[in-house]
């Protein structure tokens, strides 16, 4: 089956989706041992669990083997995410990192658009 | 801090189930329904649901007892697993230019774990 946009487009935000998820995980991480109320780890999992849903639905539209590295993705907003709200550093490794990751994802994308004859 | 080879080996496992779990979730799509009753029916969507949230499980400690420079790379194992199992069970082609992007992804993941 050819890998769809709007599959490419929603795996995407998924990413997003979880990524901002570990952010509230880690904010609720400091609050542990609390669970209950624990807003920021009850928001994360809610967040994860909409990001899964839409990953599942995202599936319908593509290949798994090319929609499946997309997620990779989230390293890169939880690195940009961690270093605007926890204030850690964006070290040249972590640049050397995302430029990877991005380049690795391009490739995919590159076959996916190639299988189509 | 040193790294448990345990906390390797549990990582290594959970991102086997969590491919396995992918390709479930592959599976469960052409059955995907918005009435609950068909959803719970959906074989490959509870199964893919179950490995999924036992990788999680075993994920979230084991990065605990461990440095992430040495364990980041093989939680991006998960995508040649991926890759295997996908190829094995839903009849989807791997080429060179997917390997080299999981190749360049795999490496960047282990920057990033070296980085933090």
């Amino acid at each position: 089956m050819s890998t769809k946009a709007w599959a490419v487009a929603l795996v995407v935000f998924c990413t997003l989706l979880t990524s901002t998820a570990q952010l509230f995980y880690k904010t609720g991480a400091n609050k542990l041992p609390l669970i209950f109320f624990n807003w920021p780890i009850i928001i994360g999992l809610c967040l994860y669990a909409l990001g899964a849903i839409l990953l599942i639905i995202a599936l319908k539209g593509g290949e798994l083997t090319i929609l499946y590295p997309i997620i990779a993705l989230g390293y890169i907003w939880v690195t940009l995410l961690s270093s605007a709200f926890f204030n850690e550093m964006i070290t040249g490794y972590k640049i050397i990192g995302i430029a990877l990751i991005v380049l690795g994802i391009s490739a995919i994308g590159i076959a996916s658009r190639r299988k189509e004859k | 801090m040193t790294t448990s080879p345990i906390a390797i080996l549990a990582i290594i496992f959970a991102q086997l189930l969590a491919a396995f779990g992918a390709v479930c979730f592959k599976k469960s799509a052409s059955k995907l329904s918005w009435q609950p009753e068909l959803l719970v029916k959906n074989k490959p969507l509870i199964i893919g649901l179950f490995f999924y949230g036992i990788s999680t499980i075993i994920c979230i400690p084991a990065l605990k007892y461990g440095e992430l420079s040495i364990l980041y790379p093989f939680v991006s194992t998960v995508y040649i697993f991926v890759a295997l199992f996908s190829t094995r069970m839903l009849g989807e082609k791997m080429n060179a230019l997917k390997w080299l992007g999981i190749a360049l992804i795999i490496l960047g993941v282990s920057f990033i774990g070296i980085g933090a």
